[in-house]
């Protein structure tokens, strides 16, 4: 290989690419916690409701696990205007990953709820238990430890996920780096760049999750 | 008066009767044992007692108080008196064995954290437990998960403790722990209803032996009178069937 890298000017721009990451930590968290929420009506659609709900729900499911985040977020950046609704680039892609999250956390949410076993429900029960204590002693805790590992998970996908908003001119990291490549020409610096930056914001979380499960969800984590 | 007064008793899921004409009467102090082969009632029996499945007629009596099975609160007192312990422990996997104790006389009964503990160790030392309050179910074997399922049921402090076929899931070696425990709870004046397949125990623990066969009591007795001379061909049939091994 005969390139000759200079990072000068990539390690100038350092603190616009933390800067950036901010954003991009934003619009995973946000994405995430929102995804969360609609994979929670989601899965107690699917587990609850009846045929018509459930299957709603699983139509929803079926199609954004099976068509590409990106095309997505496309359909909504080009189709939402169609209708009257204009949006800013971020909340856009925000919405497109979050309905994304949404799907795969309904799958999560619900195998959470089919792994709640009946006999500790029924033991519960016995000890004099009202649904509000068998909900919030057995029943959420138990879900919690289930689905902790496929939620961090989750969460480290959608932020390497979050680099999709470059596309939509959103200057989260990604974004950022192309923006300043562009004036730079020092592409492949950049990204090695962006690229550190990824892992380290990637490793922080997962330390930070398997932290939480463990303490709190006694979760047998592993760390990487 | 008597402690427990089970009369008439029927059960069904469906259109399978489950229990037809159940009556029985438990005195304080009492062992009961249920037999019978699987499918005969028994653990239904003891489901119906604390509200898991309803009743279809007949009533129960609890120390001369009627247990009303259409009204929640009803049942919530029946659930004060009755405490039962499952085959399969059923504890809480996300709490600690100190957890599973104490969860119900604190956040249920709302009583006093330091007090129960206090009590909850006692519990688990007699069920020789003492040193695995900070274990949880996982990492237990499943004689202790019963023994902790069974300091559990003690912990509410009921008049009447059910144990539905608490040894069946057990492998034979961890069996003897948990005969013990019942053993010594016998003796200390438990008044016990007790579902079991394991019949030496059951013979020696017993103060009355009543067979089930679908879903009705076809005899009882003395465990002598029952083990030795059954008078029913189906009684007679059934032990001797469990008995040859």
């Amino acid at each position: 290989m005969n390139y000759t890298f200079q990072f000068g000017v990539a390690l100038e721009s350092l603190p616009a690419l933390l800067r950036a990451g901010i954003l991009t930590v934003e619009l995973s968290f946000f994405a995430f916690w929102g995804g969360a929420l609609i994979g929670l009506a989601g899965a107690a659609a699917k587990t609850f409701g009846g045929p018509v709900v459930s299957r709603l729900a699983q139509a929803y499911v079926v199609f954004f696990t099976n068509t590409p985040a990106l095309l997505q977020i496309y359909l909504l950046y080009y189709g939402l205007p169609e209708v009257g609704i204009i949006l800013p680039s971020f909340t856009c892609v925000l919405l497109g990953l979050t309905l994304n999250a949404g799907a795969y956390l309904t799958e999560i949410q619900r195998a959470g709820f089919l792994s709640v076993r009946l006999t500790e429900i029924e033991a519960a029960e016995t000890l004099g238990m009202s649904l509000w204590q068998q909900i919030r002693f057995v029943i959420v805790p138990h879900i919690a430890k289930t689905i902790y590992p496929p939620l961090a998970n989750m969460f480290l996908i959608l932020v390497l996920g979050s680099s999709m908003a470059a596309v939509f001119s959103v200057d989260e990291l990604t974004g950022t780096a192309i923006n300043i490549s562009t004036e730079t020409y020092r592409w492949l610096e950049m990204f090695t760049l962006v690229a550190g930056v990824y892992i380290i914001l990637t490793f922080v979380a997962s330390i930070m999750l398997a932290v939480v499960g463990r303490k709190f969800f006694r979760v047998k984590a592993r760390m990487f | 008066m008597h402690h427990l007064k089970i009369t008439n008793l029927s059960s069904a899921y469906g259109k399978n009767v489950v229990l037809t004409d159940v009556s029985l009467t438990v005195d304080k102090g009492q062992v009961i044992s249920l037999v019978g082969p699987s499918g005969s009632g028994k653990s239904t029996l003891l489901r119906v007692l604390v509200g898991l499945t309803p009743p279809t007629g007949g009533t129960v009596e609890i120390q001369g108080e009627l247990i009303n099975y259409n009204s929640k609160s009803s049942i919530k007192l029946s659930r004060d008196r009755m405490a039962i312990v499952f085959q399969q422990y059923n504890l809480f996997q996300n709490m600690d064995v100190m957890g599973n104790v104490t969860i119900a006389p604190i956040k249920i009964k709302k009583r006093d954290r330091k007090e129960v503990e206090a009590e909850a160790e006692d519990l688990l030392e007699r069920v020789g437990l003492a040193d695995k309050l900070t274990a949880y179910p996982d990492q237990l074997s499943g004689g202790q998960q019963q023994r902790v399922a069974i300091a559990r049921a003690l912990a509410l402090q009921p008049d009447l403790l059910l144990l539905d076929e608490v040894t069946s899931a057990l492998d034979p070696e961890l069996v003897t722990e948990v005969l013990d425990t019942i053993r010594r709870l016998a003796s200390d004046g438990m008044t016990m209803i007790i579902v079991s397949h394991e019949m030496g125990f059951v013979r020696e623990i017993s103060d009355q032996v009543v067979m089930m066969d679908e879903g009705r009591i076809i005899e009882r007795g003395l465990p002598a009178e029952i083990f030795d001379k059954p008078t029913t061909d189906r009684a007679r049939e059934f032990f001797g069937k469990i008995l040859r091994h």
